[in-house]
């Protein structure tokens, strides 16, 4: 028996005894919720194998995970969407109050959706494409202006606002500073030398600063997630805390 | 030198899990200072309670795997609202967020009294990522005719009078994704120019300052650290604040690893230059 597989059935037995002694001891009870805080205990540590090395427990609770999720999605859209929103409006069942008009309007998009199932098809697939073109047609046109608004004009609005003499005057002129370096930092068309080199240096330092924050901040959720997890493992599951 | 610059990383791994878990167990505190972006969100849900008859919407934009981060937040702004008598109305964007949303939404209302239908309304989930904000926008009704239980949202007390997304005092958003940045500034706020703001996973939270910036977010709470902040601004201490111990302490221990690691690094290129 090799040393992985002895700390594998090790690792088995040690849960076993744990659930064990709490059960008896009155920690958790014979009942629904309880086998559920038991479940998810033991998918989260196997999870959490993972961290000394792949192993067949981290990939059957990988399994269990990516099945449970893809049903628990489809049973809201089929429940929520497709059946609540299309097949009771379009069949007028129980008291919907759609009129006829809107429930031939509804024909259109479900039409359209059943068109992009095509693509199963070698000799019909071509329907598809009316799809995809009022999607992307659509998408572009919905999209296009609604982003140059948001993110370049209100953007550059805030970014040039008038420069006052306080701390929120120095946040201003730090973002503009920012803003320009960057640009000229992005700016390949003439050579990065003399004056553009240092401009650009300048938005590299921002650019450096940026990262780290980005890094910090990812740093912080990811720290987030593993507190949630080891605080239901203390409480929920052995109750130390 | 070298030992220290080929650490296993199982060890650094043994050293996070202590650190997150000893501050669990050990009741301490670390001072928690409310910052700007999460003092403005609070402004913002006072001057919605100082308003008549104030509704807010909360979209519900996260799934199971940011919990630990999200749902503190959703509970300290449910109880934020509900403890200043303001109306809720929930959505969801994500197909995952139904049952945490129902979830928040029954432990706070439970904890406040209040009633369905009267105090605050759920309405559940819609695909389309944008689409259902611009229809919301045009018309509330025909973006959400019915609630979860099946009820006409014209026959809801706290619905029937809503007519688009600027009759609400405020909209917020929680979100894991790109919900904030890509769905409702460019496709709400910008279009309707309704008063907005959000939560979000810390992850998201540095693509989000420039829309402070520019008022398009007028507050925004961002991670764990930002639903502390919350808890302490209306003085409700719950598991953001008990999770502040464990961040706090492991981010020490990271920035230690970090310093003895380039420590290493210099010590070790300095002896290879010799």
């Amino acid at each position: 028996m090799t040393r992985d597989s002895m700390l594998f059935l090790g690792f088995i037995g040690i849960f076993v005894v744990l659930n064990a002694i709490l059960l008896v001891g009155g920690y958790l009870d014979m009942s629904w919720t309880s086998l559920g805080v038991i479940t998810a205990a033991g998918l989260t540590v196997s999870l959490y194998s993972f961290l000394y090395r792949d192993n067949p427990l981290f990939k059957l609770a990988e399994h269990i995970f990516v099945g449970v999720a893809a049903a628990y999605i489809f049973g809201i859209y089929w429940y929520q969407s497709l059946y609540g929103e299309v097949v009771v409006r379009i069949f007028g069942i129980g008291d919907d109050p759609a009129t006829m008009t809107q429930r031939l309007l509804l024909l259109v998009p479900s039409v359209l959706g059943l068109l992009i199932l095509t693509r199963m098809s070698v000799k019909i697939g071509w329907l598809s494409r009316i799809s995809f073109a009022f999607v992307v047609g659509v998408g572009a046109g919905f999209t296009i202006p609604r982003y140059i608004s948001a993110f370049l004009l209100s953007q550059i609005e805030a970014t040039i606002r008038p420069i006052t003499m306080d701390v929120d005057g120095l946040n201003l002129l730090l973002i503009l500073i920012g803003v320009v370096s960057v640009l000229v930092y992005f700016f390949f068309s003439v050579e990065h030398r003399g004056v553009v080199g240092g401009i650009s240096k300048v938005g590299i330092w921002f650019l450096m600063i940026s990262f780290g924050a980005s890094f910090g901040y990812t740093i912080m959720a990811r720290l987030s997630l593993l507190i949630g997890r080891i605080r239901f493992l203390l409480d929920d599951w052995l109750h130390v805390m | 030198m070298e030992r220290l610059l080929n650490i296993d990383r199982r060890i650094i791994f043994a050293f996070i899990f202590v650190g997150v878990a000893v501050p669990l167990l050990i009741d301490f505190s670390f001072p928690i200072k409310p910052t700007e972006p999460v003092q403005r969100v609070y402004d913002e849900f006072e001057r919605v309670a100082s308003e008549d008859d104030p509704v807010v919407l909360l979209a519900f934009s996260y799934g199971a795997s940011t919990v630990p981060e999200m749902q503190p937040m959703s509970l300290a702004i449910l109880r934020h609202a509900f403890s200043r008598d303001i109306k809720v109305v929930a959505i969801c964007l994500w197909p995952e967020a139904p049952g945490l949303a129902q979830a928040a939404l029954d432990t706070v209302a439970g904890e406040y009294g209040k009633e369905y239908g009267t105090d605050y309304a759920f309405l559940g989930y819609k695909p389309g990522l944008w689409a259902p904000i611009i229809n919301m926008g045009q018309d509330f009704h025909d973006a959400w005719p019915r609630d979860t239980q099946g009820t006409l949202v014209g026959d809801i007390p706290v619905t029937a009078n809503i007519r688009n997304l600027n009759d609400f005092n405020l909209v917020f958003d929680f979100a894991a994704g790109d919900s904030i940045e890509f769905w409702w500034i460019p496709f709400g706020v910008e279009k309707y120019k309704f008063a907005f703001s959000g939560g979000c996973t810390a992850v998201m939270a540095p693509d989000l300052y420039p829309f402070l910036q520019s008022n398009q977010l007028r507050g925004m709470i961002g991670g764990l650290a930002g639903a502390a902040e919350y808890e302490k601004l209306v003085e409700i201490p719950g598991s953001a604040t008990a999770g502040m111990r464990a961040q706090s302490i492991a981010h020490l221990i990271i920035v230690a690893f970090i310093l003895i690691g380039n420590a290493a690094y210099f010590a070790s290129r300095r002896r290879g230059a010799a």
